[in-house]
């Protein structure tokens, strides 16, 4: 019992409250959302994400273009309007291997993220 | 298992089966801009030193990254602890590169007998950077690239080493650049610089030597090329975000008369020049999502000649070089078309001149493996004509990067010129740091 307390202790450390509604776990480049609170259309956008973007970048960049409302790399706001050039972005180059749904289920995503962040 | 381990004997053996190429790399999105702006190559590269579409809008923006006005303050840490830096005009850090590139040729008909040449080719200092968002600078510094190997051998250890010796170091390329000028779009770019003339910079692609024969072909005795470095004064801007227009004037030594040139680059789909995205819409598929075709044309007029002792050029050689060329990207496949031609008034530098009309043409085409992409198959063809006749090259080619700041090539040169057809494997290992 000692044991399984000290471990949701511990987890409950780790997580962090980004925004009302998001979770963000890990720490430092390891930072990346707790899904386990999304709808299942958001669950599955997750899983997208978290496989084709890991090809290029930490998840990390994510947490903090969403929690700070700026894009890490560029310094630009990251708006909706953002999103959907960071998603035609993606779906151009072809490091990402990305095909349209999954762009769409990317931006959706995103799109979910900021609304969140926004409550 | 048997099979992977042959495999991977046939491509080691292949690297090392490779024709000295003098001509080392050049790097210019260095990783000085990886670690000013805290992103990977692959923003800004294929496989380095190739530039993808967002790599070709950090270039013409005068490496501030692409996006609104004031983005760089916040990336070079105005709102930081290192306001003295943003005060200043400094870069947060020293913005310096290097690049050494390590070959091993094979050539069956290699002049000395040397058949197998390893040789550490070069090393190359790169900087790069921004004061603010007012100005711009770029540099890179040959720092040792291998020299000839010839005369009488000394009987001293320092002297007898097996290593060749280093040509002379110099500047290769040393520009400042004031960004929109007077608030304008004209950015004014001053120092030493490779003419803006091609639509891709001598090091802008995959395998970087031999160059493209279109930009880098010598007619007779002139040392003159498009792609050259020289010391000149150019203008340059973007125009609507899809038009690129550049125009500048050389400072030809021993005489009192200038080049010039001049080009124009239309962008027509794809990333813009200023870096935005095309609007696409996600939930129809359409040709113009993937496709991106660039068209580019240029000009160049000078006049050079034959140095006497005392450095006055002499039996002047009046020339001209006319170029169209083609830039097409669609997914994975890439390709390029660049032809040029020319008329040089006296490349011989005779007292009686012979005037020489030539020209010469390159078309390349790539494929882009793995996400992200690390392997890259293509196929060369070039063709000049010189004094002597035409020369054909083809060349089929693999690029590998292990790392993004590590790539193997190899490269099977045919050359089919008019003293006879050599060919030359060719392996070539670059590293940047």
């Amino acid at each position: 019992m000692k044991k399984v307390l000290v471990t949701m202790l511990l987890i409950a450390l780790s997580a962090t409250a980004a925004q009302a509604g998001l979770r963000v776990v890990g720490r430092g480049a390891e930072r990346q959302f707790d899904p386990s609170s999304f709808p299942p259309a958001m669950k599955a956008n997750y899983d997208v994400v978290r496989v084709k973007c890991v090809k290029c970048h930490t998840l990390e960049r994510l947490v903090v273009a969403v929690q700070t409302g700026v894009a890490p790399i560029s310094g630009q706001p990251f708006d909706r309007s953002a999103t959907k050039a960071y998603g035609i972005k993606m779906l151009r180059k072809p490091d990402s291997n990305m095909t349209k749904g999954q762009v769409k289920q990317a931006v959706d995503l995103m799109n979910y993220l900021l609304s969140e962040a926004e409550r | 298992m048997l099979l992977r381990k042959s495999r991977v004997a046939i491509v080691i053996l292949a690297g090392v089966l490779a024709a000295p190429f003098v001509k080392p790399d050049r790097a210019d999105a260095i990783p000085a801009f990886s670690r000013q702006h805290k992103t990977e190559c692959s923003t800004c590269h294929t496989v380095y030193p190739e530039l993808n579409e967002f790599g070709e809008a950090f270039l013409k923006n005068n490496y501030v990254y692409p996006g609104k006005k004031g983005a760089a303050k916040t990336a070079e840490g105005k709102d930081s602890k290192s306001e003295w830096a943003w005060l200043s005009g400094l870069p947060e850090m020293i913005p310096v590169s290097f690049t050494a590139t390590i070959d091993a040729a094979y050539d069956r008909d290699a002049f000395d007998g040397n058949e197998l040449d390893l040789s550490s080719r070069s090393l190359r200092l790169q900087a790069g950077g921004t004061f603010r968002d007012a100005a711009a600078f770029f540099a890179t510094y040959n720092l040792y690239t291998q020299g000839a190997q010839t005369g009488p051998v000394a009987n001293n250890p320092t002297v007898n080493a097996n290593t060749p010796p280093n040509n002379n170091p110099n500047i290769s390329e040393l520009f400042l650049i004031w960004r929109e000028a007077f608030g304008t779009p004209v950015n004014v770019k001053v120092g030493r610089m490779e003419p803006n003339v091609s639509l891709w910079k001598r090091s802008n692609k995959v395998i970087v030597v031999p160059p493209f024969a279109s930009t880098s072909y010598l007619v007779g005795n002139s040392p003159f090329s498009v792609d050259a470095p020289e010391d000149a004064l150019e203008i340059n801007g973007v125009l609507g975000n899809r038009l690129f227009f550049a125009g500048g004037v050389v400072d030809r030594n021993g005489q009192n008369q200038n080049d010039g040139y001049g080009r124009l680059a239309l962008k027509i789909g794809g990333t813009d020049y200023k870096g935005e995205e095309p609007e696409i819409d996600l939930d129809n598929e359409s040709v113009w999502d993937y496709l991106a075709i660039t068209l580019g044309a240029y000009g160049y007029k000078g006049r050079n000649g034959d140095f006497d002792q005392i450095g006055i050029a002499r039996n002047m050689n009046s020339f001209y070089r006319a170029g169209a060329e083609i830039d097409i990207l669609y997914k994975r496949l890439h390709l390029k078309g660049s032809g040029s031609f020319g008329r040089d008034a006296n490349p011989l530098f005779l007292a009686t001149p012979s005037a020489l009309e030539t020209h010469a043409v390159s078309a390349e085409g790539e494929y882009y493996l793995g996400a992200p992409i690390n392997l890259v198959p293509l196929f060369r063809y070039d063709f000049q004509e010189g004094v002597d006749g035409a020369t054909r090259r083809y060349i089929p080619a693999i690029a590998y990067t292990p790392l993004q700041n590590t790539k193997l090539t190899l490269e099977y040169i045919f050359t089919d010129a008019p003293t006879g057809i050599n060919r030359t494997a060719l392996a070539s290992l670059a590293f940047s740091l």
